[in-house]
């Protein structure tokens, strides 16, 4: 019993992290630069992991302004593609931290154009709180204390490793981060009752702003930037198998909306920013109970109609990725 | 052991961190930086005579820049470059509902970089909402006035009828052009 317990909690584990996983928003390739790295969170009883994982992000045209679907240019074929290397630690009972930073590679081909560029991508790190002793994942339902949730909160802070448009560059093919620190506020809400799991990831981010005297390697007159306040909320749902080779299999469905507001310029709105993007996801991911490896591939995608988002690409990406961890 | 692993694992991407940070000046001075430009010669800088060029439009008519700027209805021209992506949507809209009605006595040219052929330029145009918008699109097949103005994505020139280059960087609100275009004699 105990051991099938510590396998829920495990697949459990995997399922928040795959939720999280979602939580990584690209504005990259053709034209808006960056790629974000994602959250990591430990499995409770877990010391450390180390999380390897690869992104291919296709671009299949945009949203505009109203929210109407347009595609790309014809015979364009627009990717990046992103190699994320993350780790976590715990570094108290309740405490742990996580580091992300992915490496990108901008591959973009118009029929008058092509451009194959890359750099680091921007950094993300986490410090988690959670807010329970044990897990409270549950084969059934016997008392209303079986219903209670865990309950994570956390911050984030990105660190503009990243090249972006106001760094020394001549294109905007050339850009692999936004350039602007951020801070979010976490919480990550998740319940197994024994085969499902339902996780719920709520973030507010908040960019600081900074000085601009250069756009693409030309300075120009110095101006303030700010970019606007961003609102992240995902729902995954998730079901754990087990298989007869000891192995666990835990499948995930996901839904992300994620909004940013408008930017300032010199204290003023920039009427041309802000963005709203929802998408779905899927997410197998294979362990083993006698491992500490967990296998996982994904696939993201964009709805591409019109009202799914506004001032953004619409992205198919694709993930393998496989993280060990330290008990 | 596992610890030990980690730290050194933390230690490498934190480094790996600051190394990134350090090519750029995230909060730079605020001091103009911009080079002073010698009056008279030719260049994409502000206060330098703007580069000449002919470009086809999406069907295949050719258009020159100096020809244009010196048309007697036209106070000067803009020129923005565009890939028809979501940043150029929402600029090339902004510039299309709030800068346009204000200054109708302006040319306004969209530069595709990318299309690499007027059908697709027509296409791109078509598809983005913007035939009949009040640009005309310019087909730069071999990125020559790319190049020769430094631009990318965004970039928006303003010339005037004698001319010189007024601006010479990304859209951005569309306060900034607002204003170069109220002070065009």
């Amino acid at each position: 019993m105990a051991i099938r317990l510590s396998k829920i909690v495990l697949a459990a584990a995997l399922l928040l992290g795959a939720a999280l996983f979602f939580s990584s928003e690209s504005r990259a390739g053709s034209c808006c630069g960056g790629g974000g790295a994602s959250a990591l969170v430990l499995p409770k009883f877990s010391q450390g992991l180390v999380d390897l994982s690869f992104d291919s992000e296709k671009y299949h045209g945009f949203w505009n302004q109203d929210g109407k679907y347009t595609p790309d240019a014809p015979g364009s074929d627009l990717g990046q593609y992103r190699l994320n290397i993350g780790i976590a630690k715990r570094i108290a009972p309740r405490w742990q931290a996580s580091m992300s930073m992915p490496y990108i590679w901008n591959i973009n081909k118009y029929s008058g154009l092509s451009s194959r560029t890359d750099g680091l991508g921007d950094t993300a790190i986490n410090l988690w709180y959670e807010t329970y002793d044990r897990p409270r994942s549950v084969m059934s339902v016997s008392d209303w204390e079986d219903l209670l949730p865990t309950i994570t909160i956390g911050t984030s802070l990105t660190v503009p490793t990243g090249i972006s448009a106001y760094d020394n560059v001549q294109s905007s093919f050339d850009v692999t981060g936004r350039g602007f620190y951020r801070v979010d506020a976490n919480a990550l809400v998740d319940k197994t009752i024994h085969p499902v799991t339902i996780s719920l990831l709520l973030s507010y981010g908040m960019y600081l702003e900074r000085p601009v005297d250069r756009e693409y390697g030309k300075y120009v007159q110095p101006y303030n930037k700010k970019l606007g306040d961003r609102m992240l909320g995902t729902l995954a749902l998730g079901y754990i198998s087990y298989l007869e080779s000891r192995k666990v299999l835990t499948y995930t469905v996901s839904f992300s909306a994620l909004q940013e507001a408008e930017g300032q310029i010199n204290g003023e709105h920039d009427p041309t920013t802000g963005f709203r993007k929802e998408s779905v996801a899927g997410t197998i991911a294979l362990s083993s109970v006698d491992s500490d490896w967990t296998y996982k591939i994904s696939w993201s995608h964009a709805i591409k109609e019109d009202g799914w988002g506004r001032n953004f690409p619409t992205t198919d990406i694709t993930t393998l990725g496989v993280s060990y961890g330290f008990r | 052991m596992a610890s030990v692993k980690l730290l050194c694992m933390c230690a490498l991407l934190l480094a790996l961190c600051c190394c990134g940070s350090t090519r750029e000046d995230l909060y730079p001075s605020g001091k103009d930086k911009r080079p002073t430009v010698q009056a008279g010669t030719i260049g994409p800088a502000v206060g330098q005579q703007a580069p000449d060029f002919t470009l086809p439009d999406i069907h295949g008519n050719p258009t020159t820049l100096s020809a244009s700027a010196k048309l007697p209805t036209a106070k000067g021209v803009v020129i923005y470059f565009t890939m028809w992506c979501p940043t150029c949507d929402s600029e090339m809209s902004n510039m299309r509902d709030a800068v346009m009605p204000r200054f109708p006595n302006v040319i306004y040219y969209a530069v595709d970089y990318v299309s690499g052929s007027f059908d697709g330029a027509r296409n791109s145009e078509l598809d983005n909402g913007y035939a009949g918008s009040g640009f005309t699109t310019l087909v730069d097949t071999s990125q020559s006035v790319l190049n020769q103005y430094q631009a990318t994505m965004s970039t928006t020139v303003v010339i005037d009828s004698a001319g010189v280059v007024r601006m010479n960087e990304n859209y951005k609100d569309g306060a900034k052009l607002q204003e170069i275009l109220g002070g065009l004699p």
